[in-house]
């Protein structure tokens, strides 16, 4: 015979004979990879929209819980970082999946395959850069926060648009009596759960060594987390120091508290620290995860706004002292500004406010990211 | 099924608002360089590395699983946190920003891997031999 020689479709150049890169394992991976960036994009969003709330919300964000901030930032970070092992365990089970052959099969398989591409790319992006961000490293050309908060709603959509094409095969493996899982072979199982419980181990250990900058209870575990609880300041860390905000003790000479509304006034520090003093006990919550409580004493800054005229519904308007800074000018909706928890603080851990700390009057308010706490206060404006 | 179109739908239409977002920054083809670059480093250079260790431990007789393997993933998790602290160029902002003595603090965690791991590992052994000795308890 032989009159027609028919060529053997090559095959693929590069064949995986390890074990565990099956369904199971990555459903498995998926599902707790899948709960970490649910938690860290929702938190993250959550955020941004206390950071830069629109208008229509500014007036609506509640200034309760008072530990709300401390908690959801803190479990944005700790939940970036325990996705930080989960994600390459993901990519390790589904690698052999990236020498598909043929690589393209039809235009549905390139599509598709595109957006695994922007899924794996958007996912790596986040994580490195949400990382570095919180050791203030920032090796990249462009602007952390708006690119950090683009390229969080692609990966969101990607992993959506992932879990819509995979769903026939995470439903046949999502539990060990699965038919997907029951078809694999049964000798890989103990490998497999031994597997996974090594990648929680190293996510948990990651997270349990970084999570003591926001729970103070864990700072004996701080050893990778770029803040400590125990350093700082009158026992708190600071983000900008006066000397980076250009504010000196020379240029706070004949300081004045000006407080602008339907009856204007101005006060010198005396005559605040006459008015009604109270002391609260709140968080000071940066957007970079760390977290600590502190005691502080001052005025409240619903008094201050009363006697300006500003009625029960009045908002504010905060400036500081500081020359440039992209935070200058806070805005402080309604519910925040009318909390009695909301202070001009003067005080902190029984002691006068140090310099770094926004000496000689500075904004603490609850359920708050830190650089809306104004420090260095010069100017309040009933709004 | 519909539900599956729906949240693919979903998934598209998300994915196009953070790309509106991203192609309103400046120069967005830098950010795109970076979300490639991170795909190339990943697949290209960093799971190849993991595979060929495991290949020639394998082919030196050394089995990397159990045990061992769980602690090569930790002390590996535990070190990717590390870098950056590590290697971070440049001063700090001022002195509570990385106030922790960081190459200290990772031989501090890799020895503790490695006593856990050895202990277990002892423990397990010890365990085996006993139960070898009596095999009518067993």
């Amino acid at each position: 015979m032989g009159f027609m020689r028919i060529t053997p479709p090559s095959g693929p150049p590069i064949t995986f004979t390890g074990r565990l890169h099956d369904a199971r394992t990555a459903t498995v991976l998926g599902r707790l990879l899948g709960l970490a960036i649910a938690v860290c994009f929702a938190t993250g969003v959550l955020s941004h929209c206390l950071q830069h709330p629109p208008a229509w919300l500014a007036d609506r964000l509640p200034s309760r819980p008072y530990w709300g901030y401390r908690l959801t930032q803190g479990l944005h970070v700790a939940s970036g970082i325990a996705a930080i092992p989960l994600l390459p365990a993901k990519l390790w089970a589904v690698y052999p999946r990236l020498f598909t052959w043929p690589p393209v099969r039809s235009v549905r398989h390139a599509l598709e395959r595109l957006s695994v591409a922007v899924l794996v790319a958007a996912g790596i992006f986040e994580l490195f850069t949400g990382l570095l961000n919180t050791f203030q490293w920032y090796p990249w050309p462009f602007s952390f926060v708006p690119v950090h908060y683009a390229v969080a709603w692609l990966l969101l959509g990607a992993l959506l648009l992932h879990i819509a094409v995979q769903w026939p095969r995470i439903r046949d493996h999502f539990t060990r009596r699965s038919p997907g899982t029951l078809a694999l072979p049964a000798a890989d199982g103990p490998d497999r759960r031994r597997l996974l419980a090594a990648v929680v181990a190293g996510a948990g250990a990651a997270t349990l060594t970084t999570v003591g900058q926001s729970v103070t209870a864990l700072g004996p575990l701080d050893l990778f987390g770029p803040r400590s609880p125990d350093h700082g300041p009158q026992g708190l860390p600071v983000n900008r120091t006066a000397a980076a905000a250009r504010v000196t003790e020379a240029s706070l000479t004949g300081w004045r508290l000006t407080v602008a509304g339907p009856r204007p006034y101005s006060l010198t520090l005396d005559e605040l620290r006459a008015m009604p003093q109270y002391e609260v006990t709140l968080p000071l919550a940066c957007v970079e995860g760390w977290s600590k409580s502190a005691r502080w004493t001052g005025v409240r800054v619903r008094d201050l706004l009363d006697r300006a005229g500003g009625g029960p519904d009045a908002r504010c308007r905060v400036v500081s002292l500081e020359a440039a800074g992209a935070y200058r000018v806070m805005d402080m909706g309604r519910l925040y500004a009318q909390d009695p928890l909301t202070l001009l603080a003067l005080g902190l851990n029984g002691e006068v406010l140090s310099l770094d700390h926004g000496y000689p009057a500075r904004i603490i308010a609850p359920n708050r990211p830190g650089v809306l706490q104004t420090k260095w206060v010069g100017r309040l404006e009933v709004s | 099924m519909t539900h599956r179109y729906v949240v693919g739908g979903c998934g598209i239409a998300l994915m196009a608002f953070g790309g509106s977002l991203l192609v309103a920054q400046p120069e967005p083809w830098r950010v795109v360089l970076w979300l490639a670059s991170g795909v190339l480093v990943h697949d290209g250079l960093l799971a190849p590395l993991v595979i060929a260790i495991a290949a020639l431990a394998a082919a030196a007789g050394v089995r990397l699983r159990g045990v061992a393997r769980a602690a090569l993933i930790v002390a590996g998790s535990l070190t990717v946190i590390a870098l950056p602290p590590l290697l971070r160029p440049g001063g700090v902002a001022n002195a509570t920003v990385l106030p922790l003595d960081y190459p200290r603090n990772w031989l501090v965690a890799m020895a503790a891997v490695t006593v856990i791991w050895a202990g277990y590992a002892g423990v397990r052994a010890c365990v085996r031999r006993a139960a070898r000795r009596r095999p009518d308890r067993r």
